[in-house]
């Protein structure tokens, strides 16, 4: 077998990237070696191609010694979802890496870019492939450090096109306007927030699961969770998804994400819509295809659990759709419905508990090809979006369809990526949201209307938001202040490359056996009138893209509800409280201890020994005399006492 | 043969001293190379006889203590050296012999020279600080004496914990162990600091190592009394420590961290009683033994070279400030300096003793001598601050230096425990008690 392939795999986009790194100081050679970094990446993808067409790969671990004292090893686990993810992972950020070689030519900061683009992308296929949840962990912290690095590329703040917001609106304390080096730190301290209770789930499984296994898919997770009892169930799942909610941008982690926008588009496109966001709702996927929640009914616990993400992701999945119609930022838009859909991945993936199957379990495969198809739709459009912020120099949605002509291939892409993702029929998307409707529709029979009824709402919103990203942009959204359509050649290969996969996917839907239950589904009748409820919402939207009447409700959404107070001035209130009760405590400790109570005490004391220090030794004589006398008595007691 | 060695090396090193004392009447330099010879003599044939750990640092503390009187001037000039080079004789001696008598002698030995020297200062004696010296010191070698003998008679019952008492209550006096200690801190403040360099270390070696020899041969001491000393050490480690902290003269301080230090001492003496007197398994009696003299004979060694290197800093007016610092350090127990090794291995002690006894009072003094040491550090910093200042090529310094480097050997070798316990063995003999045996 070719183990050979992992270190070449996760390596050589590191490696690479290094170069450019190295040459920092030199202009003239940092400009001809981005190639070098997107041929890294290039062999990763041919290698990921190589794992999924080789059968004998599939389903097998790989092991390799790590920390032996631990009993933690490197492993890695091809299995339908690894080897799939990992095309779709490389595939997205290579072509997206040919698109920033015209996107990003006339940067500043070349050499930051690549390397972190590159370290980014070995992350995530670390996180795809690990088995070992310390390994995948490794990857993850990656994955942080990556997108701070590049939310935060444009670090002099001095553009502000790189901007999200409204500049100078505020509302009370709250300023509503972000430049990109706050991005950066909104980023990684919300990340992190969530990735420190994760890591204490790990641990917390390590300690629990039998001879302390942390491979995935060989932790006998029934008698972990009975183990740990209801509580300890609910703890350590409730911190491990802290880190997915945090990473996938879930309610009420969400604010990050868009302020994330403040990156380069490219870094939009490949981290904040395809890959590094989806990784929450990836490794939720992953972990349920492993647990088989399905067979657990029994352990106490775990029901809530799933109820939870269910509705985690569901209302998540409604509020970036409602905040996103309240949008003309092109890429805060795309962002918030990037959102609405890992809301409706992770509440898929959640109904999994209620399914029974006999293989596959559809809600899981449901939301994994939901994932797959939102992956190059979604980074169509945030590649379109770019291509527009640098016609029009403008983040703000404007274009008419004379701007449409002149942008024939951005335009065609658009149409394609939204009308393919929203769940139009037949198109690509439609067949996976019909499974999707399936799903949902089961759980209606276990008692549970709202999930159904909050998915409608959102895929009816979703659709709304894309048509309007289409209009605005291509119809009716005014003459742009700016245009500047030639050249760019690269750019348009990239998200033309991106959009042609979706036709793919759709073949692959039809002719692959795992697929089937999707066209059945999307055969039935609700799922078609659900299909046609969607299709007129978006040709409603596509016409009618902004009502003045509701302009008070917009602007409440485009402010995505006051949700960043909770960032920006409630979570910065705590802590600076916290760090004065610290404070206070603090100062009264070092009263007691070192300023006044304890030094006043041994003053006392001390001066009190020296006291006896008169200098006249006939007082000395009758003290030492005294105690010598005394400890002779007690000593002839004890002697006598039995 | 060894016995043998002993006894030639020791005629030929006192007649040395002697005849180098009756020259220095001519001319100071022969007291000084007739003590420094007699030293060396005594120390090669304590090699020889297989105590080759305990007596390398007796000779380089002894050699210290020696050098430094050339930093004053005195009107016994010349004999002065002899009187040091008297104690360090005895010093190594101790080792050398497993019968009480000897170990008697080597504690008079030890004790009486310090009588002379506590009187001398610069030009003139003082006979004030004499008196208040010798009073205690005469009590206090009297009730270690009748102690020892009350025990090596084979007392019982009443008549051995009256014994026990006296011992430690005449050590106590004798080293300065809180409430007996109200000598100290007069004493050190009043006399010229190079004499106290003297007292305050080599001469609290013998006492220490006497007391351990007799009470490591004496069982069936009552609980009670083994208890009563722990009081008394916890007392005087509180005494010497908190005392410290705000007093002024440095020399007082010294005195204060003397009373601190014996306290720690004394808790080895209670791990040594409870081992013999309570515990049964064999194995762990010699561990602690082991671990206490260990521990006992490192602080020691700690406290003369640290006293040894302040007092020569205050005669100097200042020291290097680096060289006090580290003394400091080994003071408070940082590791890996001599003083960190003293205090670790007692602390080993009290808890294999608390573990093998089942006693639980000696896990709270380990935990008391502990806390001690943290006590101790505002004070052992302050006076390596205000004593420090630029280095000076004098007597003073070298002597410092020479000092900081004996705190600073546990660094470059592996010494505390790869040298000793092979050592340990000859102090661990039991002194024959001629009538404790039947």
């Amino acid at each position: 077998m070719n183990e050979w392939i992992f270190p070449v795999l996760f390596l050589v986009p590191v490696l690479s990237s290094i170069p450019i790194a190295l040459a920092y100081r030199r202009e003239d050679i940092v400009r001809k070696l981005p190639p070098v970094s997107v041929a890294g990446i290039f062999i990763s993808l041919v290698c990921s191609l190589y794992i999924l067409f080789h059968e004998e790969f599939m389903d097998k671990s790989f092991s390799y010694e790590w920390i032996p004292q631990l009993g933690i090893d490197m492993v890695l686990r091809i299995d339908y979802l690894s080897a799939s993810m990992g095309v779709i992972t490389a595939l997205i950020a290579f072509i997206i890496a040919v698109y920033g070689l015209d996107y990003m030519k006339d940067d500043y900061r070349l050499p930051w870019y690549w390397f972190f683009f590159n370290l980014f992308t070995a992350s995530m296929l670390l996180v795809v492939y690990s088995d070992n949840l310390f390994l995948l962990f490794v990857g993850w912290e990656g994955l942080g450090i990556a997108s701070w690095g590049l939310i935060g590329h444009w670090y002099r703040d001095d553009d502000d096109i790189t901007f999200v917001g409204v500049p100078e609106r505020r509302l009370g304390p709250l300023k509503l306007w972000w430049p990109p080096s706050l991005g950066g730190w909104r980023a990684i301290s919300t990340i992190r927030f969530g990735d420190v209770p994760m890591f204490l789930a790990i641990a917390a499984i390590w300690m629990l699961s039998e001879g302390h296994n942390l491979n995935i898919s060989e932790i006998d997770w029934e008698s972990l969770f009975l183990k740990a009892g209801t509580a300890g169930t609910i703890i350590i799942f409730t911190m491990f998804l802290l880190g997915l909610f945090t990473k996938s941008a879930q309610l009420p982690f969400s604010e990050w994400l868009m302020t994330a926008m403040t990156g380069p588009t490219t870094v939009s496109a490949l981290l904040h819509s395809a890959t590094m966001v989806a990784a929450g709702a990836f490794v939720f996927i992953k972990v349920s295809w492993y647990i088989k929640p399905w067979h657990l009914h029994d352990v106490p616990g775990l029901e809530f659990v799933y109820m939870f993400v269910l509705f985690v992701g569901l209302i998540s999945a409604l509020y970036g759709a409602l905040v996103a119609t309240g949008m003309l930022e092109r890429k805060v838009l795309l962002a918030a419905s990037t959102m609405s859909s890992l809301g409706l991945m992770f509440g898929t993936a959640a109904a999994s508990y209620w399914i029974h199957p006999d293989g596959i379990n559809l809600a899981l495969l449901v939301a994994f090809w939901y994932m797959a198809v939102h992956a190059f739709a979604k980074a169509t459009l945030f590649l379109v979006s770019g291509h527009l912020i640098h016609a029009t120099h403008g983040r703000f949605s404007e274009g008419d369809s004379e701007f449409a002509m002149k942008m024939k291939p951005a335009f065609a892409a658009t149409v394609i990526a939204t009308t393919f993702l929203v769940g139009i029929p037949p198109l690509t998307a439609y067949w996976v949201k019909s499974a999707m409707d399936h799903v949902f529709e089961h759980l209606i029979e276990h008692g549970m209307l709202l999930p159904f009824l909050l998915l409608i709402s959102a895929s009816l919103c979703y659709s709304a938001i894309l048509a309007r990203f289409l209009s605005l942009n291509f119809f009716r959204g005014g003459r742009p202040h700016h245009e500047h359509v030639e050249g760019c050649p690269l750019m348009k290969l990239g998200y033309l490359m991106m959009v042609s996969v979706v036709f793919i996917l759709l073949y692959v839907i039809f002719t692959h056996e795992e697929t089937h239950e999707f066209v059945a589904a999307g055969l039935a009748l609700s799922s078609m009138a659900v299909g046609i409820a969607v299709t007129i919402a978006y040709i409603g939207a596509v016409f009618k893209p902004r009502i003045e009447t509701l302009s008070k409700i917009g602007t409440f959404f485009n402010d995505r509800m006051l949700l960043p107070a909770l960032n920006d001035v409630i979570s910065p209130a705590i802590g600076f409280s916290v760090a004065k009760a610290v404070n206070i405590g603090n100062r009264g400790i070092d009263a007691f201890c070192n300023t006044k109570v304890m030094p006043a005490l041994f003053d006392m004391m001390s001066r009190a020994i020296r006291a006896i220090q008169t200098g006249y030794l006939k007082d000395y004589t009758k003290i030492v005399l005294g105690i010598v006398m005394f400890f002779l008595i007690m000593g002839a007691l004890w002697g006598v006492m039995p | 043969m060894t016995d043998g060695i002993w006894v030639i090396a020791g005629i030929v090193s006192l007649l040395i001293l002697v005849s180098g004392a009756v020259l220095s009447y001519k001319d100071s330099r022969f007291g000084l190379i007739s003590a420094i010879i007699a030293v060396i003599v005594a120390f090669i044939a304590s090699s020889i006889t297989g105590s080759f750990g305990y007596v390398v640092f007796v000779l380089a503390i002894s050699l210290l203590n020696i050098f430094s009187l050339e930093a004053m001037q005195n009107d016994i000039k010349g004999i002065d050296y002899g009187l040091v080079g008297l104690i360090a004789l005895a010093t190594m001696f101790i080792l050398n012999t497993d019968d009480l008598a000897y170990v008697l002698t080597a504690l008079v030995i030890v004790s009486v020279p310090t009588y002379i020297l506590v009187m001398l200062r610069e030009g003139a004696v003082d006979v004030e600080i004499g008196v208040k010296y010798i009073v205690f010191m005469v009590f206090a070698t009297v009730l270690f004496l009748i102690g020892a003998i009350i025990i090596a008679s084979g007392a019982e019952g009443i008549m051995l914990t009256l014994g026990y008492v006296m011992l430690v209550v005449g050590l106590s006096l004798e080293v300065g162990v809180a409430p007996l200690h109200e000598w100290v801190p007069d004493v050190f403040a009043a006399a010229d600091p190079i004499p106290v360099s003297v007292i305050a270390s080599i001469a609290k070696i013998v006492p220490f190592v006497a007391a351990f020899r007799i009470l490591a041969s004496t069982p069936d001491v009552e609980i009670a009394a083994i208890s009563l000393t722990a009081v008394i050490a916890a007392f005087s480690m509180f005494v010497g420590n908190i005392g410290a902290l705000t007093a002024r003269e440095h020399a007082r301080v010294l005195a204060y961290s003397t009373v601190a230090n014996m306290g720690y001492m004394l808790t080895c003496l209670v791990a040594v009683s409870v081992s013999v007197s309570h515990v049964s398994v064999s194995h762990a009696h010699k561990e602690v033994q082991m671990a206490a003299l260990l521990g006992g004979v490192l602080l020691l060694f700690a406290n003369a070279a640290g006293k040894i290197g302040f007092f020569n800093a205050i005669k100097g007016e200042g020291a290097c400030s680096p060289l006090l610092y580290t003394l400091s350090f080994s003071f408070i127990g940082v590791p890996p300096l001599l003083g960190f090794w003293g205090k670790f291995f007692i602390l080993i002690s009290l808890v294999s003793a608390a573990l093998a006894a089942q006693f639980h009072w000696l896990y709270w003094l380990a935990g008391i001598l502990v806390l001690n040491s943290a006590v101790s550090i505002p004070y052992y910093i302050r006076l390596a601050r205000e004593l420090g200042s630029c280095w000076k090529a004098n007597i003073t310094n070298y002597i410092v230096a020479a000092a900081t480097v004996i705190t600073l050997i546990t660094v470059f070798l592996y010494i505390p425990v790869a040298w000793f316990p092979a050592d340990i063995g000859s102090i661990e003999i039991p002194i024959s008690l001629p009538a404790a045996g039947g």
